[in-house]
């Protein structure tokens, strides 16, 4: 091991090949930082945005993996008459590639999972998912550095070989945009698409990747690349042992192909999950990874709880709600939507809301759209926002002059117009009385 | 004379690359010594030492190294382990300090740690031995690629062009030093006059066909030893035994 460690240190400071991490950690957090969910701290998600910085990282590592095979080929008089095997001398190449892909590959995890720590977090952080990206880059290192050797070819360089920078470029080429097409092309439901890297979109709030799913990547990706690389070696070596684990290593792929196809092409799950209140003045209640947000929730909703007072759409309550259940007010009780808190989530909760109180089918019919036009002028005052401009001069007028009382008595009588769009001028030409 | 025990045997061996015969088949041995080969640029010598060096297969007939036919691929790990080679550059080592880049060559040569300062010390580059490749003086960076490859004391050393980059002196005092390396010493040069007065005998190689001559300070008269080898081939002198 010493000796082995020796020789590796020394490929290390003869190939230069650390100086790649730098650029295989901004590709790798280039490729993660889109798929985490903005202001979020979810475990499950960080782990799936790994899994994406995958698809750019190994496609990355491939290319790096080829420029070194091809330019590795310079030593392959001294590697093809040692005597040891001769596949010592790519075994040591991929050994080094590999670890310093795992290296850049290390600092991404580390980056995202302490981005993620520091944040308000939740969810579960799965090991063997960080463990399934790091196969499926292995296995990426891996094609890249036999297409690297198959491109070059030929007789060692320095014996009589042809090398030049067309198969430094050739190879490079194949295998970044081979590997990068396999992981571009594969996107939307396909069972295929969990294939690694595995096109897992983000993983929202209330689900989570689902279990067996990153053991069986982790075990197609050993798999393969273990079946590649003893392959290669047999070739140079022609050993019949190793047969076995050629043999085994297609086995596993098999077995964790059939299995990966089992899923569907789903890679969540819905994971019910508690969540946290907040209860004065209303009761907002959300994710767990979402707590840092409910004083600024609570801020915005309450404005648009206190002039819904007495509708039948008031709520004294606020729920976020999965994705696959609907927003809106029911018995007192709004929900809503916030997959993540990226600038601006208050008010896009608050919209959505308001959006809701109205029928959008009906609202979108052509004999409505006048009433449209007033229920517009009424969403800008629910939303506090600058009222739009109206045919309807003296009814915006006079809604424009109303006490904020008086709109909000108003709409307690009106509500149902405003709901159907149905409002005219007629409607505007109200009065409001003092209380008896 | 007929070679005796000659360590490079080939019968109707040729040699081609891109449809292009380097060697034109021909059967001939190469006894122990030092033997130079020389070739403008471009003949097909690095491809024929190459060849020699197993790193290569014949386009045609046999050849024997060491007593062992490189036809058996059995047998090529035991040619490997008792040859050593020297390309004509070793460019990739150039960030290597002297050790080290010793110490590499002998991981793969299964040489022990005690061989690689044995053959520093031989080389006379212990001074240097932490000095990078890079930037040493052409003279003492040959120094440092004979050690390396010398590192498993070989039976047999082929060296492409080692003194290209020499100056007459230079090439004077490493001459004897590489005529040392191993009982059986190929070496290649562009042109023979480079060749002759250090080595046994010169090979030239000249459109595909061996020519040789013995002009050598160590073995004059001895013309005719690089000859067909064994009783069941005839005698042809390199050359005149090269075919179609």
């Amino acid at each position: 091991m010493v000796e082995l460690g020796r020789m590796l240190r020394i490929d290390a400071r003869r190939t230069a090949v650390f100086i790649s991490i730098p650029v295989l950690v901004l590709v790798g957090i280039a490729a993660a930082w889109p798929t985490l969910l903005p202001g979020v701290a979810y475990w499950d998600n960080a782990v799936a945005a790994l899994g994406a910085s995958v698809r750019l990282l190994g496609p990355a590592a491939a290319a790096l993996g080829a420029w070194v095979a091809v330019r590795e080929h310079r030593l392959d008089y001294l590697r093809e008459l040692t005597t040891r095997s001769p596949a010592v001398g790519p075994l040591l190449d991929l050994l080094l590639l590999t670890a310093v892909t795992l290296l850049a590959y290390g600092i991404v995890g580390t980056i995202v999972l302490v981005q993620t720590a520091l944040g308000e977090d939740a969810g579960r952080l799965h090991p063997l998912g960080l463990l399934a990206g790091a196969a499926a880059l292995t296995l990426h290192v891996v094609i890249g550095f036999l297409l690297g050797r198959l491109v070059e070819g030929g007789p060692p360089a320095g014996a009589g070989g042809w090398r030049g920078p067309l198969p430094v470029a050739l190879a490079a080429l194949l295998a970044g945009g081979g590997t990068w097409l396999w992981a571009a092309l594969r996107s939307g439901d396909a069972w295929w698409s969990l294939l690694p890297p595995a096109a897992i979109d983000r993983v929202g709030l209330y689900a989570g990747v689902r279990p067996g799913l990153f053991a069986d990547q982790m075990l197609w990706s050993l798999g393969l690349a273990t079946a590649m690389v003893v392959s290669y070696a047999w070739s140079l070596d022609r050993r019949a042992a190793l047969a076995v684990p050629i043999l085994a290593g297609i086995a596993v792929t098999m077995v964790a192909t059939a299995r990966i196809h089992s899923y569907g092409g789903a890679a969540a799950e819905p994971a019910p999950t508690g969540s946290v209140c907040r209860h004065w003045p209303l009761k907002v209640c959300v994710h767990p990874a979402l707590r840092a947000a409910l004083p600024d929730l609570e801020a915005a909703l309450t404005p648009l709880a206190a002039r819904l007072n007495g509708t039948p759409a008031a709520f004294t309550r606020v729920e976020q709600r999965p994705a696959d259940q609907p927003a809106g007010v029911r018995h007192g009780v709004a929900g809503i939507h916030l997959p993540d808190l990226s600038p601006g989530y208050q008010v896009r909760a608050v919209r959505e809301l308001r959006a809701t109180l109205t029928g959008a089918a009906s609202c979108a019919a052509p004999h409505h759209a006048r009433g449209a036009a007033y229920t517009a002028l009424v969403n800008a005052w629910l939303l506090d926002e600058d009222p739009p401009y109206i045919h309807d001069a003296t009814a915006a007028r006079r809604f424009a002059r109303w006490s904020e009382g008086a709109r909000h008595l108003w709409l307690r009588q009106h509500y149902a117009h405003y709901r159907a769009c149905l409002l005219g001028p007629s409607d505007f030409a109200w009065q409001a009385r003092p209380p008896l | 004379m007929i070679v005796e025990s000659p360590a490079i045997v080939a019968r109707d061996m040729g040699v081609r690359r891109g449809g292009r015969w380097l060697l034109r088949p021909a059967a001939f041995g190469i006894a122990e010594g030092v033997t130079g080969l020389a070739g403008p640029p471009g003949v097909g010598k690095t491809s024929l030492l190459a060849t020699f060096a197993t790193l290569r297969r014949p386009n045609t007939g046999t050849l024997e190294i060491l007593g062992f036919d490189t036809g058996d691929s059995h047998n090529l790990r035991e040619i490997r382990a008792r040859l050593g080679y020297l390309p004509d550059n070793f460019r990739w080592a150039a960030t290597l300090n002297v050790r080290d880049f010793v110490g590499y060559v002998a991981y793969y040569k299964r040489a022990p740690k005690a061989a690689v300062d044995a053959m520093l010390a031989r080389m006379e580059l212990e001074d240097v031995a932490s000095m990078e490749l890079g930037v040493l003086p052409a003279d003492v960076r040959l120094r440092a690629g004979l050690a390396a490859t010398c590192v498993h004391e070989p039976d047999l050393v082929l060296l492409d062009e080692p003194c290209r980059e020499l100056d007459e002196p230079a090439r004077a005092e490493l001459m004897p030093l590489i005529r040392s390396l191993a009982p059986t010493v190929v070496l290649t040069a562009p042109a023979a006059q480079q060749l002759t007065g250090w080595c046994d005998r010169v090979l030239t190689l000249v459109r595909g066909r061996l020519t040789g001559s013995t002009e050598a300070i160590w073995g004059a008269g001895r013309r005719g030893d690089v000859t067909a080898p064994g009783p069941a081939l005839p005698r042809v002198p390199v050359g005149s035994g090269a075919r179609g």
